[in-house]
């Protein structure tokens, strides 16, 4: 690094006494800019955790106060206080004597509080009901304090722990030097160059060499971590430079953000662009936006939609109705055909265009790490998106040839995006627009047709889904892997599909054909499927209420009373469960109702963790002599430590009442606890850890991975 | 000498073998030798010391608790002991009287106490001494000295109702109070002391009136049987007389004489209450003239003070010189136990009246004392049957040997006493103390050993006693200062009383308290189901209030931090537009508390939605917005058409219904409140899923 700035100098030389002198300067000015900026940086940091730790502790005020009111409320007896005078023999009193004889001795009778039983110590926890995906920690947060004793003993453990990670969390504090600060010297630097225009070029450089030495100081302090950034140069650097300067661009939104379709900016884009926030982050598994528990969201486009449903509509909606036009009819039929023609196109391999970006420059790639936000054309190539932007300005087309009915932008977004759906029903989607009459919609979907043949034909891309690598080597039976749903159109599931080598079934989230042969196909039982007569029970799955359709899994969805007996964890069919200190350790877990054997108890939730994660933090929780680890599968593993529920208090047991099944619940592994025997009201509850740790798994022959070392 | 100190030494510390080599190696050497010994020995002491404090120690905490706990149960009883199936035989009560036992009886007493008051002070008996029965005209027989010294007099209450409707005459009962051998003539001379007169108790209880009827009068009725001379004279006499007399008296005679024996009887009646309740007989001496039983029984109305005899009217104290008279002396006493005037009829006494435990030698509880005797007469049978003494009469030697880290260290004998050693209560039976000591001192492991003598009991620390509480849990749920801040009505524990259980139990039998090989430690733990604990909110860990208990915490699906955390997260997005982030939170925190887990709930699930959040929607403007997020739902294939043109067509409705200003934006508020609150909280989103740089983009998620 440092070479590298002193090399560019002397190339520059005119007259090097003059260079020094130049390069002492600024190297003095930018070092005091430098300094400067980082101290306003620190400061305006601390400024903010104040701010932050204000607003806490005024939060806890409120509450505070709440709470006080509420207590203020309550009638409670006051302890009755005996009066100083009345001396009762049996009272204790306090006495405070003084050396001088001015002072009088002191004396207030001692009022003994009746003792309260202490509880077991508890770290707080979060209510959770399902599990709940978390990254890897790939920084530590905190040095987990485990006592003065166990800190000075074990320096060998921390050092161990802290080279488990990346870093400790506030030790990157202003280590590097970043876009935006790199940004504000420069600013901050510029009003010198000003006064020296004609060395501009020379200062840049020399500033550049600035940084680099900068840089490379901190590096050989031991502290720098960007070793990715040796590689640019000066130039590349200018560049840079000019692209963080670059005036933010007029539309304020990242580039992905579709105007609110609501909001008086709403514009004309394309069905996928107006669809694309919904259909990203859809999580089809758990019915939610953005979910908990699935990273991956499947995209819509694949899905084959119910046929049954393209249907037209023969019948005028009125006097108005479009179908009463000449040539309506025959351009609505001509639609269907030709939309179905497109998909089946849909099926075809995507075309190559919008796939992923693919390997390109090196530099590029290192520009894209560095600035991932604002610059337009670095975001674009980041994107997955396929929808085309660029057929934005076919919009304005339409805008100049209009009729003088007035199309909005949101309008005509909105007709793209039920056309898709209702094709030419335009009675359907006139309704559904609400300020336009079919007739209206009519006359626009004829234009639309004229000028867009080319992008409804591939607009259905489906975006490229990072497909999963599994290991095949260890195909043994006893691993169980966590499900993922495979999509691969151009072949039925074989055995490439993801599916078939994690011997998974393929579920309904899966973008096989529904006739797989890999498709559970879910019990026809019409009984309470517990026993192993249900292929369900058998295959240690839930029944699903999309395939078991006779066992009552799909029934009854207000009610706790279901005849099947195989849903209980995706229902949440828990018992009532109580907390209270332990008869064996710390606390305990205890039912509030009897049970019989084998009734579901209760899910054990938590973090779902990735085994690297849980490595991690298992050693941490070793230390601790407390884990709520539960190996969950070969990939994950749920760590009830910080969000959890009541069952995560159930103590280890050689002899215990419950046990501990994994199931495959509609495409989610989850571990449910069952009665081992009839529990009693008031029993604590105790189930064998190892069943859920290392030994290998009674009922599902889990066993976790012993390459971890 | 050397040899056996060695082995001694060896023998008895086998933990210090090191010194017992460095020994050997020393050879012959005797001096040596005894060094070691004593060195050795030091130790020793020093540890047996140090063992027995420890022994001494570990005793003594449980002990003065028991100690503690036993002053305290005798001021406030929690329990009697005597209620405890093992301990029936403290039980002077039984409960034979239940099985008679009528509403009114309580109704009896009352209304009898409140009578005692009104109607005489004085009294709780009608104390009669008799002093004799004259006959003067009789002339003394020969016999008289060995036969004819006393007559047999019988007292008879005489109670006469209130004549009922249906009854012709009123009602007369004759309760009879006892019969007594009064002497013939006696001589009035020479006073014999008042103690060895005769004499009867009248409790006052039977001037209360009756249950069936309402007593009009009453009245003492003294007959008198005097047996007559041997048959033989009799028969003589008898016919000598006969022809004189009335026939009528004759035939009675002679019916008395099928027993071989003639009887004459007097009779005579005294009213100590009249119709008008007011007491006639105070106390003094009475003479009363007797009448010869005639022909008809004595009829109240006939009874009159005025005699006749013979058909003849006799001037009114005239009787009293000639005819057959009583004298007694009556009396009004207030306590029945006064020992001083006669001798009182007395139930029986309890056999094993002991005075050891005072509180319940209480004269009304006596009264039943036999019966409880024959129960534990009967268990003692059994008793024998294993050839054990427990008849606490015998002979009894009981041994307790306190046993700590397995070795005896104490032995105390108690001989014929089966007191607690550590309450000091009388068991009285050695099953009862070996159930009591198991039941009560739970802190110690008590094991029986039979012994030739009596018992053993081993006793020894209890490892595994963790002092859970084995009771009705809102006894544990008064918080303290509490105790009256109700404000109304509060839910408490549902507890299960059993009013009546009968179990089956096994027969009483020492073995069960003989040490068990297997599962020692199993059994020592108190097992009872049911709620006995405290619970404690797990969130905020203070203790669960009895009307919280049916509560679950664990009930709600979407606590509050993930309906905040949900809006954070989809805040984040810097590529979401706020129409579709609002319609997505909603949606989530409609998904979220339904718990929808199927696809084909979809449909309806998205009707709910309309219903719940239309109006908001509709408000809010984001109507399009809604519409993408059912066209999407659709692309998912989780939707039909249908359902989109209803929920549509619904909103539409719901937006024409709406009132043109935000009327009820607190609705609002409430509806969108999880969403909102969620961008107040900047610093939760770096916990869990966040970013690293707090911003994301939704074409990262898709990765």
């Amino acid at each position: 690094m440092l070479l590298v700035g002193r090399e560019s100098c002397p190339l520059r030389k005119t007259n090097i006494i003059e260079m020094d002198r130049l390069c002492i300067n600024w190297r003095k000015r930018v070092k005091s800019e430098y300094m400067r900026l980082r101290q306003l940086k620190r400061f305006k940091n601390a400024e903010e955790v104040k701010a932050l730790f204000m607003s806490n502790r005024q939060k806890i005020e409120e509450r505070t106060n709440l709470l006080n009111e509420e207590w203020s409320k309550l009638r409670i007896q006051s302890v009755p206080l005996s009066t100083p005078g009345g001396a009762l023999p049996g009272k204790k009193l306090c006495m405070v004597e003084f050396g001088f004889p001015a002072f009088k001795a002191q004396a207030v009778a001692m009022r003994p509080l009746t003792t309260v039983a202490g509880i077991p110590f508890m770290y707080s926890w979060s209510p959770l009901q399902q599990n709940f995906m978390v990254e890897d920690e790939t920084f530590l947060h905190n040095i987990p304090y485990m006592g003065d004793e166990v800190l000075e003993q074990d320096e060998a453990f921390l050092e161990e722990l802290i080279d488990n990670y990346d870093g400790v969390h506030g030790d990157r504090e202003g280590g590097f030097i970043n876009d935006e600060i790199f940004k504000e010297l420069v600013e901050a630097l510029s009003q010198y160059s000003d006064q020296e225009e004609e060395e501009e070029e020379v200062a840049e450089e020399e500033k550049g060499g600035k940084e680099e030495e900068e840089k490379g100081v901190r590096k050989s302090a031991g502290e720098g971590t960007e070793e990715a950034k040796v590689g640019p140069t000066a130039a590349f650097r200018r560049k840079r430079r000019s692209d963080l300067l670059e005036p933010p661009s007029p539309v304020k939104l990242p580039p992905l953000c579709t105007p609110n379709i609501d909001g008086p900016f709403a514009k004309s884009v394309q069905r996928e662009q107006s669809l694309h926030s919904f259909h990203t982050l859809f999580c089809r598994r758990c019915f939610k936006y953005d979910c908990f528990l699935h990273p991956f969201h499947a995209t819509p486009n694949v899905y084959k939609r119910k046929s049954k449903e393209i249907r037209m509509e023969t019948e005028p909606c009125g006097l108005d109705c479009f179908l009463l036009q000449k040539g309506a009819k025959e351009f609505a039929d001509q639609e269907i055909l030709r939309s179905q023609k497109s998909r089946r196109r849909r099926r075809q391999p995507r075309p190559p265009s919008s796939s992923c970006p693919g390997p390109s420059g090196t530099t590029e790639e290192a520009k894209e790490v560095d600035s991932d936000h604002e610059t337009t054309s670095s975001s674009e190539s980041n994107s997955r998106c396929q929808t085309p932007t660029k057929l934005c300005p076919g919009e304005e087309h339409v805008e100049q040839v209009e009729t003088p009915v007035q199309w909005s932008g949101a309008e005509e977004s909105l007709f793209r995006v039920l056309h898709g759906t209702y094709y030419n029903n335009f009675c359907s989607i006139a309704r559904l627009i609400s300020t336009k009459s079919c007739k209206q919609v009519y006359e626009f979907a004829v234009k639309e047709v004229l000028i867009h043949r080319v992008p409804l034909e591939d607009g259905g891309n489906s975006p490229q889904k990072k497909k999963r690598k599994h290991r095949q080597d260890d195909n043994s039976s006893n691993q169980v892997y966590n499900y993922q749903p495979c999509d691969h159109p151009d072949h039925p599931c074989d055995s490439s599909c993801p599916c078939v080598m994690t011997q998974n079934f393929c579920e309904k989230f899966c973008q096989c054909e529904h006739e797989c042969q890999n498709r559970f196909p879910g019990c026809r039982c019409k009984t309470q499927c517990n026993t192993k007569q249900c292929p369900c029970y058998l295959a240690v799955r839930e029944c699903d209420p999309d395939l078991c359709m006779t066992c009552g899994s799909a029934d009854h969805w207000d009610s706790k009373v279901v005849s099947c007996k195989n849903c209980s964890i995706q229902r949440g069919l828990k018992k009532h469960l109580l907390l209270a200190p332990s008869n064996v350790a710390g606390w305990g877990t205890f039912i509030k109702e009897s049970v019989q054997k084998n009734e579901f108890i209760s899910e054990y939730c938590g973090e779902l963790i990735s085994q690297d994660e849980a490595d991690r933090r298992g050693r941490i929780y070793d230390k601790y002599m407390s884990s709520f680890l539960f190996n969950l599968n070969n990939d994950f593993v749920v760590d009830a430590t910080r969000k959890g529920n009541k069952i995560r208090f159930a103590n280890h047991s050689v002899n215990p009442n419950c046990y501990a099944k994994v199931v495959m619940v509609n495409g989610d592994h989850r571990i449910g606890i069952f009665a081992k025997r009839a529990i009693l009201q008031g029993e604590e509850l105790f189930f064998d850890y190892r069943y859920s740790q290392d030994d290998a798994l009674k009922y599902v022959g889990i066993e976790r991975e012993i390459d971890v070392a | 000498m050397f040899v056996s100190s060695a082995w001694m030494h060896h023998v008895q510390h086998s933990g210090q073998v090191m010194s017992g080599t460095s020994c050997k190696a020393n050879g012959a050497v005797y001096p040596a030798s005894t060094t070691v010994m004593t060195t050795v020995k030091k130790p020793k002491m020093e540890q047996i010391q140090a063992d027995h404090e420890l022994f001494l120690q570990a005793f003594e905490k449980p002990t003065q608790i028991y100690r503690f706990l036993r002053t305290r149960n005798l001021i406030a009883p929690i329990f009697l002991h005597r209620t405890l199936t093992f301990m029936t035989h403290r039980n002077t009560r039984t409960n034979a009287k239940r099985k008679t036992f009528k509403v009114d009886d309580m109704l009896l007493r009352v209304e009898k106490m409140k009578g005692e008051q009104e109607s005489h002070s004085l009294s709780s008996h009608l104390q009669l001494t008799f002093t004799g029965f004259f006959h003067k005209d009789e002339k003394p027989s020969q016999n008289s000295e060995n036969e004819q010294s006393s007559v047999s007099l019988e007292v008879l209450l005489v109670k006469v109702c209130h004549k009922k409707r249906k009854d012709v005459s009123c009602p007369v009962k004759q309760v009879p109070t006892g019969k007594k051998q009064v002497p013939l003539n006696p001589d009035c001379s020479n006073q014999t002391k008042p103690g060895s007169l005769p004499s009867l108790l009248v409790s006052s209880n039977e001037f209360e009136p009756s249950n069936s009827h309402m007593v009009k009068s009453y009245s003492l009725l003294f007959r008198v049987l005097r047996t007559g001379r041997r048959d033989m004279n009799g028969l003589v006499n008898g016919e000598a007389n006969e022809n004189i007399e009335v026939p009528s008296r004759k035939k009675r005679s002679s019916a008395h004489r099928e027993d071989g024996e003639t009887t004459e009887i007097f009779v005579a009646q005294m009213t100590v209450f009249d119709k008008n309740r007011r007491l006639q007989l105070l106390d003094g001496e009475y003479e009363v003239s007797m009448q010869g039983m005639e022909d008809c029984p004595v009829s109240k109305k006939r009874a009159t003070w005025e005699t006749i005899l013979d058909g003849k009217r006799l001037p009114p104290f005239e009787t009293f010189s000639q005819g057959p008279t009583l004298q007694f002396t009556l009396r009004w006493t207030g306590d029945a136990s006064d020992k001083s005037t006669a001798p009182v009829a007395k139930p029986l006494a309890t056999r094993n009246s002991d005075g050891s435990s005072p509180m319940e030698s209480r004269p009304s509880t006596l009264k039943s004392a036999p019966l409880a005797v024959k129960a534990s007469v009967s268990t003692d049978i059994q008793m024998k049957k294993e050839q054990i003494l427990c008849e606490p009469r015998q002979k009894l030697r009981i041994f307790y040997q306190f046993l700590y880290n397995n070795n005896t260290r104490q032995q105390t004998e108690a001989r014929d006493d089966l007191h607690c050693p550590w309450c000091t209560l009388n068991c009285r039976k050695l099953y009862s103390l070996l159930k009591h000591l198991k039941q009560s001192h739970s802190r110690f492991i008590f094991n029986y050993v039979p012994h030739p003598k009596g018992a053993r009991i081993d006793v020894s620390i209890n490892e595994c006693y963790d002092g859970s509480y084995v009771g009705n849990p809102q006894d544990i749920h008064s918080q303290p200062g509490f105790a009256f801040s109700r404000n109304g009505p509060v839910k408490r524990t549902a507890v299960t009383h059993v009013l009546v259980c009968r179990p089956k139990r096994t027969k009483p039998s020492l073995s069960e308290f003989l040490e068990s090989e297997d599962g020692e430690l199993e059994q020592q733990r108190t097992y009872v189901s049911g709620h006995n604990r405290l619970y404690f909110h797990s969130d905020s860990c203070m203790p669960l209030r009895p009307q919280e208990m049916d509560v679950d915490s664990e009930d709600e699906r979407d606590p509050e931090w993930l309906r905040e955390k949900t809006a954070t997260q989809l805040e984040e997005f810097t590529d979401v537009n706020e129409g579709e982030k609002e319609v997505m939170k909603l949606w989530n925190l409609h998904v979220m508390k339904h718990g929808f887990i199927a696809d084909n709930q979809m449909n309806q699930a998205s009707m709910q939605f309309v219903e719940k959040c239309g109006a908001y929607i509709a408000r809010r403007n984001l109507c399009r917005n809604f519409l993408l997020h059912l066209v999407s739902m659709h692309d998912f294939n989780l939707v039909s058409v249908a359902t989109i043109d209803r929920a549509m067509s619904r909103l539409r409705h719901i937006q024409e219904e709406l009132p043109d200003a935000g009327a009820d934006d607190q609705a609002d508020r409430a509806l969108m409140e999880g969403a909102c609150n969620g961008t107040a909280i900047a610093c939760s989103s770096g916990g869990g899923g966040g970013t690293k740089h707090g911003k994301r983009t939704k074409s990262s998620v898709t990765d």
